[in-house]
């Protein structure tokens, strides 16, 4: 198995891939080297339209090169990698969605370490290179810590849906601050309608957009440090200013004046489900919160930036936190190692690799080498200049706790608690499943 | 297309010729070694009869040890060790699960299930059984009802979420078991994140598999018990219902047990469904599904996933136990 | 006396035809719904409960009027007209411009606009918007509006899942996983059953307790060991661990404890005498077990091919495991949970595709249910 591989082998992979990396992008051309006949398989969590996008990068890869590139999306992608590492065959690469599942991966010696040229290279390359880097450096099986992916693909998750036309025809006017956000959402109650879609359900991982809220308002009522410490359980997750937090998302979630079909729905409804209250007649809510992909789950007339737009989900005006910025992405990570496979994870560094996916949509990257016009809409332009304005950027929480937490607990406990358990009750429960796996 | 078809033709023939190769040939050379050309009880035919059993059951006992019992072996193993099967850990998994609300909310739920799925089949299935019985359309009704046992449970579990949707009371309602409580004025419900009573919502749609299973075995049974001892207890004056349970369901004891057995198997294993309405939440967590969640997700932790698979073994265990000395019973008697 | 006693027969047997007929009903009704649901027009049917498919429906809807360079002048004013919805079907109640209030104007009326410009709409959905000064809107004005729907049925469900890449591919697949998965195990499980029933050896008893013992073994629990187990032959020869030979004998031995347990029951069963004498004859065991036994136990042996048949046929996990979710080893199953999990939204695709899922076995089981049940019966029932 390739995680034992000896250091010197490791050390000549790392000279062969620095190798390839000092061969110069020539005018926004990839060229790769040839490889005909050997092939790559990856898996990863895209499917339908994204996996058509990433097909789309494979095949510039394919030309390019002549190797064979196998991707295979799946709706259980969490548990399959699980499986597929364990039982030692796994695919040459993995698209991970959550860092916490590829340190999980990495502490028992599932992932090959990239080595500090690739580290250096993102720090160089990527906005704010270093935070990026830190989000791809795990312990391995040693408790020695390396670098083992980069980020392929992020999004914003601070934005709230609306239907402009909805709002003009109201004449409500979109809030920039938080207080003038629940000022609106009580106007809406009065006037006779629902003001918030929410939505929970999502299969094997339901309760996760619930998480969402949760670090969104984190980020909106403390410190960017208290956020970095709850993460990483260094302050107790039943702490009381990450209870105040999950009350906070309580009074939207939990009020059912404020949420379409009243709190009972919230659990149970599907989270692709629930936008398309903001496009029945009449509306049955009007705004949803809801991270950058989710237009592709509106109905199909729906066009974004005229039927659909968003806004930046504001922050507290008293609080001076600034402007808080939640994001998330997918972690590209060797989980066998080749020759083929290193030069496709070369390619994904090359600009050319985002701006095919940029040109389609539902991709941002914080590669600071791609053409921005390359975005394939205005909506994305935007979320990239939201991305710009932040004054904090925070990786999303539950993806950087311990897969049984943050893909866990924290999910089932966020369910409890819009199934009526208290804050603190819930906060209680996972700081005792965290405690239990220390 | 025809290419795969063809190729796909010659994988399964191959697969299976390898199989029929093995039994006909070695049972073939077997006999031409040891024939028994000598006579009765000759030397070589002593041989022959020594051999041959292990020749018949060596394919299905080699496949039984790789694929269930050295699984069980490596299991037990898993449980004495950490979340990635490298550091061995004692007790402390054991411990963990003991002392874990969550697990022992998931014994609690099984135990629910347990009581109420095998004893609602049952009682549903020989219903059926006798009601069908007694009526021309009787073959229909059985075939009808049997029908769920050939779904699959994904298929099941999409057919139960349409029954179960939820929609704001304000919204007209597109599953039919909110439609018909609001029939009544009651309010909709989000039936499967009700607690407590969810449990028997999931618990409906294995009722709704398994009771053709029992049926249709009740139902042969029943045809079993001999005409005559009816007719006499009719003749001495009793009622339908006087003997149904005086006559039939003694006389099909047993076969209830058998039934009521297999279907408490499938109850501890049962781990589809929960996975696929739920995953667990709202307080529906059973324990395979448990262990399968440890297993994989996140990350997984085959430490303990280890352990709640050992229990859910040592569960089954009583039961299999309770079969077995039946099964030896009856091979005394036979 | 006659009489009396054909009517209480009379009562008695309308009392369980309606009990029996109501449980059948009961236990229909869901797949029933699914059915139904899996040919409704894909509006209605996340709108509206199945059990009103037949009947007409109401809905609220909004279409956009044209743009301004669609307006051309008619006697000194500016006119905007065509049709809102296409022709046929729908028929328009009551329309407005004020989604908080659809039921201002009827159908046929005409409504005049804040700007004091006249809209008409028909039933039809003709439309004809007349304004004084000329129009400069960009984007056409939204007009709110309740329609009747007449019931429509049609395959567009099954259309859209059947055409989405791969679902005949991985059909294809499925057989070629059930189909060995289904025969190696029988023949397996017999030649066993047989040397259970009929043969003497050295621990007979206790072997077979035990094989019936591993009825406890639950699946999920032997995963991880196999693929290990399969990985590393898979290593040592250079070939994939996820083949279908693997997934084969997975379902063979997974299998295999109920196949022997139900098979050596029924083999035990069959007269003792016809098989002492052929054993007088001088038939050895592999020909009586191919010449007597195999041919007497046909309802028991199509009883288990069917339940494994259905089985494997619906398995989803073994299959997540032992064979990749490339098109060439993509089973069914498994295709229709990546579709369930990228398009969870969407009832028109859930409810046709689980149709798709399940009417294989449905066809399976409905044609052959008659062997099915003998073979289950014999196994578990003493006579």
């Amino acid at each position: 198995m390739n995680y034992f591989l000896s250091a010197i082998e490791r050390t000549l992979l790392t000279v062969i891939s620095a190798a390839l990396i000092s061969i110069p992008a020539l005018a926004g051309e990839y060229n790769g080297p040839n490889l005909s006949g050997q092939t790559v398989s990856i898996a990863g969590p895209w499917l339908t339209a994204d996996e058509d996008s990433f097909e789309a990068v494979i095949a510039y890869f394919e030309k390019s090169t002549g190797a064979k590139v196998d991707y295979a999306g799946s709706d259980s992608f969490e548990q399959q990698i699980v499986i597929d590492i364990k039982a030692g065959s796994p695919p040459n690469l993995a698209a991970f969605p959550q860092p916490g599942l590829a340190a999980n991966m990495a502490a028992i010696g599932g992932l090959v370490p990239l080595g500090s040229k690739s580290a250096n290279w993102v720090k160089k390359n990527y906005a704010a290179g270093q935070s990026w880097v830190d989000l791809g450096t795990y312990k391995n099986k040693n408790g020695k810590k390396e670098f083992y992916g980069f980020f392929y693909n992020v999004n914003v998750k601070s934005l709230v849906w609306y239907s402009p036309e909805n709002f003009a025809d109201s004449g409500y006017s979109v809030p920039n601050t938080m207080e003038e956000l629940v000022v609106l959402s009580d106007k809406i109650v009065k006037d006779g309608g629902t003001p918030w879609c929410i939505g929970l359900g999502s299969g094997d991982a339901t309760g996760w957009p619930a998480t969402d809220w949760v670090e969104d308002l984190m980020l909106r009522t403390h410190p960017p440090a208290v956020y970095d410490g709850w993460v990483s359980n260094d302050i107790k997750f039943n702490d009381p200013r990450i209870v105040s937090a999950i009350e906070t998302f309580g009074k939207f979630a939990k009020n059912s004046d404020y949420v379409d079909g009243g709190m009972a729905a919230v659990g149970s409804t599907d989270f692709r489900d629930s936008p398309k209250g903001l496009f029945t007649v009449p509306p049955r809510c009007y705004m949803h919160r809801q991270a950058s992909f989710i237009p592709a789950f509106f109905p199909k007339s729906v066009k974004v930036g005229s039927d659909a737009d968003f806004f930046y989900f504001p922050s507290y005006s008293t609080k001076n936190l600034g402007n808080p910025v939640l994001g998330g992405g997918t972690l590209i990570a060797m989980t066998k190692d080749s020759g083929a496979t290193r030069a496709f994870m070369e390619y994904l560094q090359h600009p050319k690799a985002h701006e095919i996916w940029m040109a389609r949509a539902g991709f941002l990257t914080p590669h600071k080498g791609v053409d921005l016009n390359q975005y394939s809409s205005g909506t994305l332009r935007k979320q990239g200049e939201i991305l710009q304005n932040a004054t904090t950027f925070r990786f999303d929480g539950s993806d950087l706790m311990p897969g049984s937490i943050g893909a866990g607990s924290f999910w089932s406990q966020m369910v409890y608690f819009v199934s009526g358990a208290s804050a603190k009750k819930v906060a209680d429960n996972v700081q005792a499943s965290w405690d239990s796996i220390k | 297309m025809a290419g795969q078809l063809l190729d796909s033709l010659i994988a399964v023939v191959s697969g299976i010729g390898v199989c029929v190769l093995y039994f006909a040939g070695s049972n073939y050379l077997l006999e031409r070694i040891f024939s028994d050309a000598e006579g009765l009880s000759s030397y070589k035919d002593q041989w022959r009869r020594a051999i041959q059993p292990w020749l018949f059951l060596a394919p299905a006992l080699f496949l039984l040890c790789v694929y269930l019992v050295y699984p069980v072996y490596e299991t037990i193993r898993l449980s004495f060790f950490n979340f990635g099967g490298f550091d061995f850990v004692g007790l402390k998994n054991y411990l963990w699960a003991f002392g874990n609300p969550e697990f022992m909310k998931a014994i609690y739920n099984n135990l629910l299930w347990l009581v109420f799925v095998p004893t609602l089949s049952v009682v549903f299935g020989l219903l059926v059984a006798v009601l069908a019985d007694k009526v021309s359309w009787g073959t229909l009704a059985k075939s009808l009802i049997f029908m769920p046992m050939a779904i699959s449970f994904v298929g099941a579990s999409v057919i139960w979420k349409f029954v179960y949707d939820y929609r704001g009371p304000d919204i007209e309602q597109i599953g039919i078991l909110n439609a018909f409580v609001m029939l009544f004025g009651a309010k909709p419900q989000a039936w499967i994140t009700l607690p407590f009573w969810n449990n028997f919502f999931l618990m409906v749609i294995l009722i709704w598999i398994q009771t053709g299973f029992a049926m249709v075995i009740f139902s042969a049974a029943l045809r079993g018990i001999p005409e005559e001892s009816l007719e006499a207890a009719r003749i001495d004056g009793a009622n339908e219902i006087q003997i149904f349970f005086r006559i039939m369901i003694p006389q099909i004891l047993v076969t209830i047990m058998v039934v009521w057995t297999t279907i408490t198997i499938i109850v501890l294993k049962i781990f589809d469904i929960v996975l696929a309405m739920t995953n667990g939440q709202w307080n529906t967590e059973v324990l395979a599904n448990l262990m399968f969640d440890w297993m994989f997700r996140g990350g997984g932790d085959s430490g303990r996933g280890s352990v709640i698979a050992l229990m859910i073994m040592i569960a089954v265990i009583p039961i299999m136990i309770w079969n077995i000395r039946n099964f030896r019973r009856e091979e005394e008697g036979r | 006396m006659k009489p009396a006693s054909d009517q209480k027969f009379c009562f008695s047997t309308i009392l369980n035809s309606t009990g029996l007929l109501f449980l059948v009903l009961l236990w229909i009704l869901p797949t029933v719904g699914l059915l139904v649901s899996s040919f409704r027009d894909k509006d209605q049917l996340a709108l509206t409960g199945w059990w009103t498919a037949l009947s007409t429906t109401e809905r609220n809807e909004f279409r956009r009027t044209g743009i301004s360079n669609e307006q051309y002048e008619l006697d000194g004013n500016y006119v905007i007209s065509g049709k809102l919805i296409e022709p046929g079907g729908k028929l328009i109640q009551t329309f407005s411009t004020n989604f908080r209030d659809l039921t201002a104007n009827n159908a046929g009326e005409t409504a005049i606009f804040k700007d004091g410009s006249l809209f008409t709409l028909k039933k039809n959905g003709d439309y004809e918007w007349i304004s004084a000064v000329p129009f400069t809107h960009k984007r056409g004005k939204r007009i709110f509006y309740v329609a009747k729907v007449p019931p429509t049925f049609s395959l567009d469900n099954y259309y859209e899942v059947l055409t989405s890449e791969g679902v005949g591919q991985s059909f294809i697949n499925t057989l070629k996983v059930t189909i060995p998965a289904t025969v190696i195990p029988i023949m397996i499980a017999s030649f066993a059953a047989y040397a259970f029933a009929w043969m003497q050896f050295p621990g007979r008893q206790f072997l077979f307790i035990s094989v019936v013992g591993l009825l406890v073994v639950p699946l999920q629990m032997s995963l991880i060991p196999l693929l290990s187990i399969y990985n590393d032959i898979g290593n040592y020869f250079g070939v994939s661990a996820k083949s279908y030979p693997g997934i084969w004998l997975a379902h063979t031995g997974f299998g295999l404890p109920l196949a022997i347990y139900l098979l050596r029951n029924y083999m035990g069963s069959l007269p003792r005498e016809v098989i002492e004498s052929a054993k007088i004859d001088g038939a050895s065991h592999f020909q009586i077990f191919t010449r007597i036994v195999v041919p007497l136990s046909v309802p028991a042996l199509a009883s288990f091919s069917i339940f494994q048949f259905l089985w494997v046929w619906n398995d989803l996990l073994v299959a997540l495991v032992f064979l990749g979710k490339k098109d060439d080893q993509i089973v069914l199953t498994s295709k229709l949970r990546e579709l369930l999990g990228s398009r969870g939204d969407n009832w028109e695709i859930l409810t046709s595709s689980a149709f798709i899922s399940i009417v294989v076995p449905l066809i399976v089981f409905f044609t052959l249910q008659r062997y099915f049940v003998r073979g289950l019966v014999t196994g578990s029932v003493k006579s």
